[in-house]
This record gives structure tokens, sequence and C-alpha cells, in this order.
């Protein structure tokens, strides 16, 4: 469902990512994990039509980020880490409106909106301008909003970040449903609870290359550490 | 493009604009109440001057002043009458005293008297004493002739041989126009740029710097929808604002007309229809300041750093706007053309009842021209990955000047980037602006000779060979072919009746000043051998050394190097135009660009300075020979000093043999293929 392929990306002679290759299969959760600056979030932009590959490519059902990027989007659901949303609409609003930008029918909005405020547990506050909103309900409303048109195909940067226990839980509940509804999850993380939790597949990026790839076991095996985070560290550290 | 999209965009934006307390301000609130309440507080200050003066009257300190003037002014009571045997200024300049004057009365029937008022005109109570007593010694100084008159039996009208009445034969409505004219177009454009000026900072760059940008982007949508749905936002806001500003003030002048204005004889308000038009030719503009506007603050990161990008523009834009306050300046052809100032003058035309057809609908034209330019700016700046994570910036830091010269050196590559060419040209015409004009005032012709050597030649071989680029490349150094050499020559022979014909096609609509005409004839005149030589020398052979060296060397390579060669041409074209352009007139641009494009499409297709250089001493050097060789000027001109058609034939002909046998562009020497090879 999601692919990269050899993907590289580079700004002068500054390097974000190189020869980035992993699949995520549907109903598969992939965790991309990497220290700051590692190349993550180059790597999902590309993915997500932001961003022109310098080399190789990514492509979503088959479909081309760089060459067909209208047909990546109808099958992509997008969370931007930045968490952006329009101060003065309610969330009502921008699901509707998202929906409309997806290409969505007045009336296949008017089903699905209401879906999501009840998914997300938004009814309290699904009329208040977005502007008044708290992280942790700003966050839900984000994941709505990116998963308005029901892809095949999610991308999470770092959804969890800033987030309180309970908002956390409630985008971890998101995505193990998203697996029983046979959709590729590739999510980027700094939480190794969370990929515990979560991921099928783990992918390991330092200085723009996957460093090492597996199930969490493998991942375990392979470096000989006991917890997720001290592999982590040992292969973020050999990375360098 | 699909519409239902742009719709969808436009209706979210609008919304979320209409919820901005901002944008709210300056679109509705500021237009329905500020007028009314200027005029309230413009009528309050009157009403509190006028008590302030009834309340505590004006100082005249009166030395000489007795009699009937001394009760006239005694009987005022906006006046404090003080005597004095001595006054003196000073007590007037330390603001003790208000006015000092100072009479001397008639010594006798036949004798004139004299009166001497001493104020200060930096005090406005100092001034208004000034007034005030002169009033009374005029008053004071009829009854005197009327009285001397009456004892010699004449009449009132021996004194005025000659009763002078002027009235102004315009309407009531004409002056009202007239007023409205002269600062309602600065008004209502200026309220247009502001009701835009938010609105696009706040759809891109604050879009941008609130992260939802991207999420925006990750949908389906082209950028160019999502571009004219916020652009459409932008622009209805800033018509709006405009409109609303128009009615509002109409309302409030009219208002303020049954007080004012039936004292001077004038109707404030305008007709329906020239409303109307005003409204309709706001359209392009708001279109044009909102794309415009959109397209730069894309390219800011942040809303502050949008407003900072911004404000100078919106500064820049203020002056043309200024044109309808300056007397005399009528729409003519080439000032319609003028961004914003075409428009701004059309209005103060339609106000006052005379727009000329022909300039209206020029600036019409070309005000939609300049909102497609801007459109197609803004448009091309959204869904670029570099304006939208400011990607390209290096992450360096604070540098010193001293850090950023070395790290510029440091950077080998084989062309100027087209920013750096363009900064330098902008430098060395600042330069050449300042100093070689002065130079030229000063020293004459051989003046010209050492600017363009120090002021143009020297600081481009400086650039080329101190910067880090290859310097051959840099100033298009390669040895021409016999043809391409003559492909140039060719070229330069057949388009210079040409751009004759340009020059005189342009003068029917902008009038060539006659002392400029003569200066320019004084500087190419020679009648001896010797000096036609020291004039080919200093009119055609440095020139074409020293501006080929800046100008299709620095300025085209660099060019070449970050954009497609036609684009290239022509904007080194234009800058070389902008560069004869002179304070007196701007006649000079036209042919001087059509010279520069030649030049440049010869420099770009050979890769040498030596072809364009040949050329633009042929151009130069002709010039100087037929104003100096007697008969040859009629032959080579017509009675109405254009070209004979027969001589624009034949440059017709030879321009076109010179294109076909101009080699086409190749070899490794042609720097932008080398860049692009070593990329």
């Amino acid at each position: 469902m999601i692919e990269f392929d050899n993907l590289a990306k580079r700004y002068g002679e500054i390097v974000a990512v190189d020869s980035l290759s992993l699949k995520v299969a549907p109903g598969e959760v992939y965790a991309l994990l990497g220290a700051n600056g590692a190349g993550k979030t180059t790597a999902l932009r590309c993915l997500a039509t932001l961003l022109q590959p310098s080399a190789g490519r990514t492509t979503v059902a088959g479909y081309d980020s760089a060459t067909q990027p209208l047909e990546v989007r109808r099958r992509l659901g997008f969370l931007a880490a930045s968490m952006g949303l329009y101060e003065r609409l309610s969330p009502r609003e921008l699901l509707s409106y998202f929906g409309g930008l997806q290409g969505m029918t007045e009336s296949a909005i008017a089903r699905r909106v209401p879906e999501l405020i009840e998914l997300f547990d938004l009814t309290s506050f699904a009329d208040r301008l977005c502007g008044s909103l708290s992280t942790g309900q700003r966050q839900r409303v984000s994941i709505a909003r990116s998963i308005v048109h029901d892809p095949p195909g999610v991308v999470l940067d770092e959804p969890t970040l800033g987030l309180d226990v309970l908002s956390s839980e409630a985008i971890q509940r998101f995505v193990l449903e998203s697996r029983e509804r046979r959709c590729a999850v590739l999510f980027s993380t700094h939480q190794m609870s969370e990929v515990e939790l979560l991921a099928d597949r783990v992918g390991i990026i330092a200085h723009g290359r996957l460093a090492a790839e597996g199930t969490i076991q493998q991942i375990l095996e392979l470096t000989s550490e006991t917890t997720l985070s001290r592999a982590f560290l040992q292969v973020a550290k050999a990375g360098r | 493009m699909n519409f239902a999209n742009v719709l969808l965009v436009f209706r979210k934006e609008l919304t979320e604009t209409l919820r901005d307390r901002r944008t709210l301000l300056i679109m509705l609130v500021v237009p329905i109440f500020l007028y009314p309440l200027l005029l309230i507080l413009v009528q309050q200050l009157a009403i509190f001057g006028r008590r302030q003066l009834e309340e505590a009257p004006v100082t005249v300190v009166a030395q000489g002043a007795g009699g009937e003037l001394l009760a006239l002014l005694q009987s005022d009571s906006s006046i404090s009458v003080e005597f004095a045997a001595a006054g003196t200024i000073s007590s007037v300049q330390q603001g003790e005293a208000d006015l000092l004057l100072v009479v001397q009365q008639p010594s006798d029937e036949h004798a004139s008297g004299r009166a001497a008022l001493y104020y200060d005109a930096t005090r406005e109570r100092s001034r208004i004493a000034l007034e005030t007593t002169t009033e009374h010694l005029e008053a004071w100084s009829d009854s005197l002739l009327m009285r001397r008159l009456a004892a010699a039996s004449l009449p009132e009208s021996f004194a005025e041989p000659l009763v002078l009445a002027d009235s102004s034969v315009a309407t009531a409505e004409r002056m009202g126009g007239y007023a409205l004219g002269r600062f309602l177009p600065m008004l209502l454009i200026l309220m247009t740029l502001l009701g835009a000026f938010y609105p696009a900072i706040d759809l891109s760059a604050g879009e941008k710097e609130r992260g939802t940008l991207e999420t925006l982007l990750t949908t389906p949508v082209p950028p160019r929808e999502v571009v004219a749905g916020k652009f459409l936002t932008v622009a209805l806001v800033g018509i709006s604002a405009a409109v609303l500003n128009l009615f509002s003030m109409l309302l409030t002048f009219r208002y303020a007309a049954v007080q004012f204005a039936e004292a001077a004889d004038m109707q404030v308000s305008l007709p329906w229809s020239t409303v109307l038009t005003v409204v309709l030719f706001l359209i392009p503009l708001a279109v044009f300041f909102s794309a415009v506007f959109l397209g730069m603050a894309l390219r800011a990161q942040s809303f502050k750093e949008a407003q900072n990008t911004l404000t100078p523009v919106q500064l820049a834009s203020i002056l043309p706007m200024t044109l309808p306050m300056v007397p005399g300046i009528p729409l003519t052809y080439p000032l319609a053309l003028v961004p914003i100032g075409g428009v701004a003058l059309l209005f103060r035309e339609l106000m006052t009842g005379g727009a000329p057809p022909g300039p209206a609908v020029a600036a019409l034209v070309a005000t939609i021209f300049y909102a497609l330019l801007a459109l197609r700016f803004a448009s091309r700046s959204f869904g670029r990955e570099d304006v939208l994570f400011g990607v390209r910036e290096a992450p360096v830091g604070r540098r010193s000047l001293g850090q950023r010269i070395a790290g510029w050196r440091s950077g080998r590559r084989i062309l100027p980037t087209p920013a750096e060419s363009l900064g330098f040209v902008a430098a060395v015409g600042l330069l050449y602006f300042y100093v070689g004009v002065t130079l030229q005032i000063r020293m004459g012709e051989e003046g010209i000779l050492v600017s363009q050597l120090l002021l143009l030649a020297l600081p481009a071989v400086l650039f080329a060979v101190l910067g880090p680029y290859r310097t051959r490349q840099t100033l298009a150094l390669r040895t021409p072919s016999p043809r391409a050499l003559a492909a140039g020559i060719l070229i330069i022979l057949g388009g210079m009746p040409i751009g004759w014909l340009l020059a005189w096609a342009q003068s029917l609509f902008m009038e060539i000043p006659a002392e400029f005409l003569t200066a320019l004839e004084d500087l190419i005149r020679a009648e001896t051998a010797s000096e036609i030589l020291w004039l080919l020398i200093v009119v055609a052979l440095t020139p074409a050394i020293c501006e080929e060296l800046v100008f299709r060397g620095v300025l085209l390579q660099g060019l070449t190097s970050g954009m497609k060669a036609g684009r290239a041409i022509i904007l080194s074209a234009l800058v070389f135009g902008a560069f004869h352009l002179s304070i007196e007139t701007a006649i000079r641009f036209l042919p001087s660009a059509w010279l520069g494009a030649l030049l440049g499409l010869v420099v770009w297709r050979t890769g040498s300075l030596f072809v364009s250089g040949t050329m633009h001493f042929i151009n130069n050097g002709l010039i100087v020979l037929i104003v100096a060789t007697p008969g040859l000027e009629q032959l080579v001109m017509g009675p109405n000093e254009q070209p004979r058609w027969s001589l624009v034939a034949l440059g017709a002909v030879l321009l076109g043999v010179g294109l076909r046998i101009l080699p086409k562009r190749g070899g490794s020497l042609v720097a932008g293929e080398v860049l692009a090879s070593e990329r």
C-alpha cells in the first residue's frame, strides 16, 4: 500500500534522506523511529507529495507521489506534526471543509462528519471555534480531519506529541481500529511504549538512512538488547 | 480548473476572514465610523479653537495708535490692546505679545500714514493677531479715504476706477468633483490596499505559521485552485473595503456640505455613473494588490516576516497614488501605464467629468495586465516546496560581513546567480547615477570616458576576477567565428532602422523635451576629422566595451544561470533600457531596450562579448557619423523625423538574414551548458 523505493532528498549539500526503502502493507502498523533531524518528517513529506524527491520514489496504492500527487492524496490521510487547525472554524466546519476538498459529496459529508465526531469524542466541542480548544482536543480533531475521506493509507507524524494520557489513548485506539479496517498505518514517534503497543514492524532511521528494520523482536535480537529504547539508542548511535 | 474547489476554498476563507476582528476593523469599522468621527472631531476642534480665542484674546502691543484706530481695535473682544511708548520686537519673539503694531498717523489730510506689523509666523495666535489687526487697519484706511473723498467732493468711484469681478463658471457639481478628485482617488486606492493587506498575509504567511498550509496541500486540490480561492477572498475584501469607504466618505461629505460647502459654492457629490465606473476600475486594482501581496506573503515564513516584507511595497505603492494631487498632470497614454498611478489619475478625471477615452482604456488594460502578471506570480509561489518550508535557506546562523564575503568567495562556481548579477548591476547603476552623472556634468565628454571606464568596466572586471566565478564565462569572452561576427553586423545594421522606427512611434505618445534633444545633438556633433575620431572613442568605442562588460557580461550571464534564456535576455534588455533613462525623459528606454535585446540574443547564441561589442560600436558610431555628415541625416530620416520606410524594409531584410546565419548556441564555453553539465 505504502512504499518508499530508494528515496533520497537533498538540500544543496545537506542529505536529509538517503536511499530509504520500506513497505507498509494493508492492515499493517509501521513505526518509524529516529532522533530529531534524522529525516523522518522529510521522508513522510515526500510520501505526502509535499516535497519532491531528489532521487528514488514513493508510492501509495501504486501511485507515484511525484508524478501522480492528486491520486496519492485521495488515498492517503496525512497528519503533520504541526497540528495546525483553522482557528476561526469549528471542528464540524473544519471536517466538512476537508471533506469537500477531498471531493466528497454533500450527503457523504453529512454522514461522515457525525461519525468522526462520535469516533473521536468531539461532541462536546464540535461547534466551538478550534482556537479555543485544548492540545488534546486539537489533536483529536486533526486526526479526524486527516481521515475524513476514509483513506486506505494513513501517515501520522508524531501524533501523540505533547498529549496527556487520555488523549494519547484515544489516538492509540484509532490506530488499532485502523489496522482492523485493513488500513496501512505509518507513524513516526519518540514514544517507545507506544511503538511496543501498536507497531507490527519498526524502522529506525539515522541520518536519513534506514539503519534497522523488522518486528520489535527482530530489532531486539539484532541489537542483543532487552528493551526497545536501548535497541534504538544503539542503532541511532551506530548510524552516526 | 475545478471551480467547485475554488468556491469551496473561497467560502471557507471568507467565513474565517469575517470572523477576524482585525480584518473587520479595517473593512467595516474604519469606513463606517472613521469619516463621521473625523468630521465631528474637526468641527469640535474648530469650536474649541474659537472658544479659546474668545476666552483668551490675542495681545496686540500698539505704538502710535490713537483715536479712531484705537477705538476700532478696542471694540474687538478678541484683541487685548496694550500700549507702549516704544514696543520691542523681542516681546513678540518671546511670546509676551502676539503682535507689535507701530503706527505713524498721517501728518495731514494729503499725506500717507504708515503701519508696521511685527508677528511670529510660527505661532498660530500671532498669525490670528495679524489677520484681525490687518482687517481693522484696512477698515480704518477705507474710512479715512471716504472722508478725504467727501472733503474734496469726489464720488467713491474716484478711488476705484476699475471694479474687478471674477466668478467661476464651473457648476457646483464640477467644483465638488474637482475638490473630491484631488484626494479621493488616493484615499480609495489606499483603502483597497489596506483592505487586501491583512487578509493576504493571514491567508498565506499566517496559514503557514499556524501549520495549516501543509495540511491543505495534502488534499487533492491543485495549488492553483487553492490560490484562486484565497485570492478571490482577498480581492473581495479589498474591493468591499474600498466601496464601503467610498460610500461612507460621500455620505459624510454630503452631510458636511450642508454645513460648510454652500459658502464655497460646491456640491460635494458624484453622479451614480461615476461612482459605478470607479467601483468597476477598483476591481482590477484590488486583484493586482491581492495577488502581489499574496505572492509575496507566501514567501515569508511568518506573519511578522510577511508584514516586514510587504510594508516597503505598501509604502512604494503610495507614491503613484499621490499623482492626482500634483497639479498640471493630465492622464496621458504613458501615465495611464504607470501601475496604480494610471488608475489614480483616471479616477480624478472621472470625478471632474472629463476622462479621455483612449488613456482610460489604456489604464484599464494595463491594470488588468499587471493584475494577471501578479496573479501568475502568486500562483507560482504556491505549492513550491522552498516557499512552503523555507528549505532553501542554509542553516548558517548569523555571520559577520567578512565571513559572508569569505563564504561567497569560497563557494566556487561558474557563473554568478541571477540575484548576485542583479545586485551587482543595481550597485553599479546607483554609483553611475550619483557619481557618473556628476562627473559628466563637470568634465563633459572626458567625464563620460572616465565614468564608463571607472564605474562600469572596472567593477565588472573586478567582480568577475575576484568573485568565485570563471572569469571568461562570466564576461562571455569567447573568440567569435567569422560567421558569428558577420551575423552580428547584419543584425545591428538591420536592427538600427527598426529601433529608430520604435523611437519615432514612441515620440507620438511621449513628447521629447527640446532641451534634451539639443543637448544630445550638441554632444554628438563634430565637424573636423579629429573631433569625429574623439567622439567615436567616447560615445561609440567606450560604451561598446564598458557597457557590454556589465550588461551582456555579468548581468546576462548571471541571469542565464538561473532562468530561461528568453526571460534572461528580455530582463537584461529592460535593465539596459532603464540604465538609459534620465531625469528629463524616458524617451531612450524603448530604443535602448531594443538594442539590448538584439545584443543579448547574439551573446546568448555566440557566447561572445566581442560580437556584441562590435555591434554596439557600429550602432553608436553610425549615429555619430550620420549626425556629422551633412546631408546624410536627411537621407536616413524622412521629413517627419521618421526613418524612411525603404530603410526600415531593408533593415528587416538584413535582420532576417543576420538571424538566419547566426550560429546556434553551443560549445563548452557557453556558460549555462557548462553549469548544467557540472551539476
